[in-house]
């Protein structure tokens, strides 16, 4: 398939799921609203703690938020763009809904992961997106135009490496016939991503830098944002992001060969 | 009113519950990574410094941890759910037609249900607790454990009443999942979740502790931690935390008679 292909599915699963969400604007607004007022909770948490500390680690209360800020985008990226999909996929597998996909004339996975998107996660992005931009005012950074598009590139590393744990976990469910517990999982290990690479020593540092890459998603564009670019990290974070990819995408075709209908 | 049908449904409930063992632990131990969280960014947040708002670190430690145990034991986790899917799905039809009452009986399950879910949860923490206890450090003053008996049994019945009337607006909505994590958004916040109250601002914390949402987790986990000073504004936290329980169960009982005036039941 050529990329214009791709595109032209894509568009066409993203018609259908504004005309979707056109339907129920109730719910659209409200789920709007319960996002935001979830930003406001990490953001609130952050304001609190400044008001009797003037350092975490190193960071300031600005730069904090640059870094909750970014982490904030990268979340509300995944919730458009894959968030649903992957979950209905864990369900559709274990229901035999799964044949729909395999049936569809297209790549597997590309049709799996894109058939939705979800207009509420894409409404806060501008707003988390508007967080960092007021945080780096507040600091009185002025990051040049180039910085800018090395952080938006590595926002999409951060997508790519969030995209891929999920789906890397929800594949398990060719195995084990149930992904209950990754969600629950998933928000539990993305508070991570939220704190400052400083605060984590010891095991935590091994595991939640080294290991799982979830503190890097974060750090390294909010870095580029307060100090510049430091090609070391963005390697790491661009590395990071083809091997979690790479994993993700072996971990589903292996468990796609194990996939029998469960549908009559 | 005869107890013994509610007997029959708390041990309904605790084999219902039992089946979901292995999900509880899995939340339990998932709570654990979340607890790992608090301590690294209270821990930076604490660094060179003694105390925060009058506490010291094991204290503010000693709370979250407080916090943790008594989501597994008092909240509410999905019983707004199972009054939605009850109403919608016709299954409520049969409680209609028989001499039991469904508040009573929907809290006999959820009392069996924070049995089984606060039990599970005390197993990795019991595990983990040779790393948390150094930073334990309980209040000694007995008043403080007198007045958090009634203060957790009136919390359960907040968390369990708020909960009760998110699932009865079914009878007006089909889709009541927005309204119910927005509310979880809210009571994470203002229920002290996320961050001790009594570390807002003054005129913010005199504010929150005049809404329902400061005493189904905050006030007793204030309580026992030594985060309310005196007996008297325990005995005032528990005057407050009544009135909430009692407007909320008449909020409750509203829901339900004019809900039942739209209701209409289907089938044979």
């Amino acid at each position: 398939m050529r990329a214009a292909q791709y595109i032209r599915i894509w568009l066409a699963g993203a018609r259908y799921s504004m005309v979707r969400t056109m339907m129920f604007r109730g719910d659209f607004i409200m789920w709007s609203l319960v996002e935001l007022f979830w930003m406001g909770v990490n953001l609130g948490l952050i304001g609190v703690i400044y008001q009797h500390t003037e350092s975490i680690a190193g960071w300031g209360p600005w730069d904090m938020a640059i870094l909750v800020g970014t982490s904030l985008l990268v979340q509300r990226l995944l919730m458009g763009f894959f968030w649903t999909n992957l979950f209905e996929m864990g369900r559709n597998v274990r229901t035999g809904t799964f044949d729909f996909f395999l049936a569809q004339p297209g790549p597997v996975l590309f049709m799996v992961s894109t058939r939705k998107i979800d207009l509420d996660g894409f409404l806060n992005a501008p707003i988390a997106l508007g967080v960092v931009i007021y945080a780096v005012n507040q600091l009185g950074l002025s990051p040049t135009p180039l910085q800018w598009v090395i952080y938006a590139g590595m926002i999409l590393c951060g997508l790519a490496i969030h995209y891929a744990t999920l789906l890397f976990f929800i594949s398990l469910v060719f195995w084990i016939q149930s992904a209950k517990g990754v969600e629950g999982g998933y928000f539990a290990l993305n508070e991570f991503s939220r704190l400052p690479r400083e605060a984590l020593r010891g095991i935590a540092s091994v595991v939640f830098v080294y290991g799982l890459p979830l503190v890097v998603v974060t750090n390294v564009p909010a870095q580029t944002l307060r100090h510049g670019l430091e090609l070391h990290h963005a390697l790491w974070l661009a590395g990071a992001a083809a091997l979690w990819l790479s994993l993700a995408v072996i971990m589903f075709h292996r468990g796609l060969r194990r996939y029998t209908s469960a549908s009559s | 009113m005869s107890l013994a049908k509610y007997r029959h449904a708390f041990v309904l409930g605790l084999q219902g519950n039992l089946v979901y063992r292995w999900n509880f632990a899995v939340r339990a131990s998932l709570s654990l990574l979340h607890l790992a969280y608090v301590f690294i960014l209270w821990g930076a947040a604490f660094s060179g410094q003694e105390s925060l708002a009058g506490f010291n670190l094991s204290q503010t430690l000693t709370y979250f941890v407080t916090i943790l145990v008594l989501q597994f034991f008092i909240s509410a986790m999905n019983e707004d759910y199972e009054v939605s899917e009850e109403i919608r799905n016709g299954l409520i039809n049969q409680f209609l037609l028989k001499p039991i009452h469904y508040f009573s009986y929907r809290f006999s399950i959820f009392v069996a249900a924070r049995l089984v879910s606060g039990s599970l949860a005390l197993i990795p923490l019991l595990l983990a607790l040779p790393l948390l206890w150094p930073h334990l450090e309980y209040p000694t003053a007995t008043w403080t454990y007198v007045a958090a008996v009634p203060a957790l049994i009136l919390s359960a019945f907040l968390q369990f009443t708020l909960a009760y009337c998110f699932g009865l607006l079914t009878f007006w909505f089909l889709e009541i999942q927005s309204f119910i994590i927005l509310s979880l958004a809210v009571e994470t916040i203002l229920g002290g979740q996320v961050f001790p109250l009594d570390l807002l601002p003054a005129p913010l914390y005199e504010l929150s502790s005049y809404l329902p949402y400061y005493y189904q987790m905050y006030f007793p986990a204030a309580l026992l931690t030594g985060r309310i000073a005196t007996p008297e504004a325990a005995i005032q936290g528990l005057g407050i935390q009544l009135f909430w329980v009692l407007a909320l169960y008449g909020v409750a009982q509203f829901l339900w008679l004019r809900g039942l005036r739209r209701h209409t039941a289907v089938g044979g």
